[in-house]
């Protein structure tokens, strides 16, 4: 397949479904229909992917799952600007374009041997699921897995389904919180009423083996790391998944600089040993 | 001895024959009075006493407003076909050849723009030497020994004194029968490294952003946010990419066109969510991204010392002064 290809021209994809799983959010899975392209596709979890729907424009997404081997993605799309409000208007059958994937996804091989620490806000639980499928894939080269998301509340919670069969699971630990949950509400599956922090303070960690993955809003980070430093953690194991607003996905448009650091080349995950420094980053 | 010298007399015919390689575009006056990159009819448009052009020479290297994709149903995505017929920039600057090589390293490089290099090719790059005045300061950044030219043209008695930079420049000399032989050799250029360039390239190194300085406040509360500064830069390059569908409702147009990083919009992120709110914050982007470099340019100067932004700002901002604060 041609570098441009995918790189600097998006390869079209059919909407082979689409699925709400909640008030804003929809589930898309795609097909690369270019069978040369479907082929070759693969990413790491974390990185992501540029998607154009046709007369809106284009934006960033990180996927839901890793990469099979058939061309197909899932992504999570929030109906919140242009492209994601047009996104929501297409129907199956549609095709959209698709390039990347772009950028430095987690250090899964370095995490191998060692207990991971998820942490997702919001929707930071869709790069971060795409690792955790990752990690139980490979389940025997990993240590403990704890998954710690927060939602708004109840309803806002994603991939519900799928968080059941999760909580079911023995060789995972899976804890939810919400921020404030009617009475009323069916919580289900079971979750905490409080903030991520709150959860975190509540459950022995061995930081000493262990690496934290992280994504969701900028207010998350900046209440959360130092939770995280107090555990023990060390700067460089605290992994962060970025938000900016990558145009280009190549470094050159120069739109998502962290400090000197390119969100779209370097990141979007970054280690916050590398962040620390730069103001504004989180 | 080698035909290296251009009488003021033979400049006529020299640009005449120059037709041949492509058409010239040169340093002009608008209608209005504004110094520009233009083509050129005749000599007697070119203006080789120019300090600046208000627009640098980026905007032959990518345009304000380019279409970058066009999009048809069943066809997909496809590249617009770009017009590239060879042109002659005649009359740049050290610095504006300095702030191009930048730019090569940008687009050219890691990740290389098709389009970017289409356009880039199809360039033939003539420099010109000039005198300097209150706002440029490309002797102390030491780019006005010009680099990266087909051809440079020092100003000299009675004429100029070529120097060929490239194969490309070498050929097209060679064959110019304007050219004659002159004098034994021209004064060799020097750099003249001043104590302000030695500041900025110390500051670079030592990756100084100067957190403290009073001055940051100072600017931001001048600053109108007008963007001229970047607009006029030989090095900005951010570009925003934006998407219109056509009227029949089926084919589209991505274009890419300049963007600016002192506008609000520049560090937003979908939902509103904004990492430079503030103009401060605005700023101190603008610096890092000029002194002290992005990504695979980290650690590279862009200023390259035109003195547009200094010339243009509305109410006399300098980022110059940065660097000359006391330590």
């Amino acid at each position: 397949m041609p570098v441009d290809q995918m790189t600097n021209i998006p390869s079209p994809a059919e909407i082979v479904e689409i699925k709400p799983i909640s008030g804003d959010t929809a589930l898309f899975r795609l097909r690369l229909m270019n069978e040369e392209a479907a082929r070759d596709f693969t990413f790491v979890p974390g990185q992501f992917v540029q998607v154009s729907a046709p007369a809106a424009g284009e934006a960033p997404f990180s996927p839901l799952n890793p990469p099979g081997n058939d061309g197909a993605l899932e992504l999570c799309v929030r109906k919140v600007g242009h492209v994601t409000s047009q996104l929501h208007k297409a129907r199956q059958g549609d095709v959209v374009g698709i390039r990347g994937p772009f950028g430095t996804g987690f250090p899964i091989a370095e995490m191998a041997g060692k207990d991971i620490l998820l942490l997702a806000g919001g929707l930071g639980i869709v790069p971060l699921h795409s690792l955790l499928c990752h990690l139980l894939e490979q389940r025997d080269a990993y240590g403990s897995i704890t998954l710690m998301y927060g939602a708004r509340e109840p309803s806002a919670l994603l991939l519900r389904d799928e968080l059941r069969e999760l909580a079911c699971r023995r060789d995972m630990r899976l804890m939810l919180t919400v921020d404030f949950a009617a009475e009323e509400s069916a919580c289900e599956p079971s979750c905490n009423i409080g903030l991520l922090p709150d959860l975190l303070r509540g459950v022995p960690i061995t930081a000493d083996n262990c690496y934290a993955a992280v994504c969701g809003p900028p207010a998350l980070y900046r209440c959360i790391i130092g939770e995280l430093q107090g555990l023990g953690f060390s700067d460089r194991r605290i992994l962060l998944s970025l938000e900016r607003r990558m145009k280009c996905g190549l470094g050159r448009c120069a739109h998502c600089a962290v400090g000197q650091l390119l969100c779209c080349i370097d990141g979007p995950v970054f280690r916050y040993s590398d962040l620390k420094t730069i103001e504004g980053a989180l | 001895m080698a035909k290296d010298f251009l009488a003021n007399e033979s400049f006529q015919s020299f640009l005449e024959e120059l037709t041949q390689f492509g058409a010239i575009h040169g340093p002009t006056l608008t209608e209005d009075g504004v110094p520009a990159f233009t083509t050129i009819a005749s000599s007697s448009d070119l203006r080789l006493d120019y300090r600046r052009t208000l627009i640098p020479p980026k905007k032959y290297l990518f345009p304000p407003r380019t279409p970058l994709l066009n999009f048809a149903p069943g066809c997909g995505y496809s590249r617009p076909v770009v017009a590239t017929g060879e042109i002659i920039l005649f009359g740049l600057h050290p610095c504006d050849l300095a702030a191009i090589s930048y730019l090569d390293r940008v687009f050219t490089q890691d990740r290389p723009d098709p389009l970017y290099r289409a356009r880039r090719n199809a360039l033939t790059l003539i420099g010109l030497s000039c005198e300097a005045d209150e706002f440029c300061f490309c002797g102390e950044m030491g780019t006005d020994v010009p680099v990266n030219f087909d051809i440079y043209l020092e100003k000299v008695e009675g004429g100029f004194c070529l120097r060929q930079g490239s194969p490309r420049g070498k050929t097209i000399s060679s064959g110019l029968s304007s050219l004659s032989e002159g004098p034994e050799t021209a004064a060799p250029l020097q750099t003249r490294m001043a104590k302000v360039a030695d500041r900025i390239r110390k500051a670079a190194e030592r990756q100084e952003t100067f957190p403290k300085s009073p001055l940051w406040d100072d600017f931001a509360d001048r600053c109108l946010s007008c963007g001229a500064c970047s607009l006029c830069c030989p090095t900005c390059y951010c570009l925003d990419i934006r998407e219109y569908g056509d009227l029949d409702g089926r084919t589209a147009q991505r274009i890419q066109e300049w963007d600016n990083c002192l506008f609000k919009s520049h560090g937003e992120i979908a939902g509103g969510y904004n990492f430079r709110k503030t103009r401060q914050e605005r700023f101190r982007y603008r610096f890092i991204h000029k002194y002290l470099g992005f990504g695979p340019l980290r650690g590279v100067v862009s200023c390259v010392g035109c003195g547009r932004c200094r010339e243009v700002c509305p109410v006399k901002i300098d980022l110059q002064e940065l660097f000359q604060q006391e330590d």
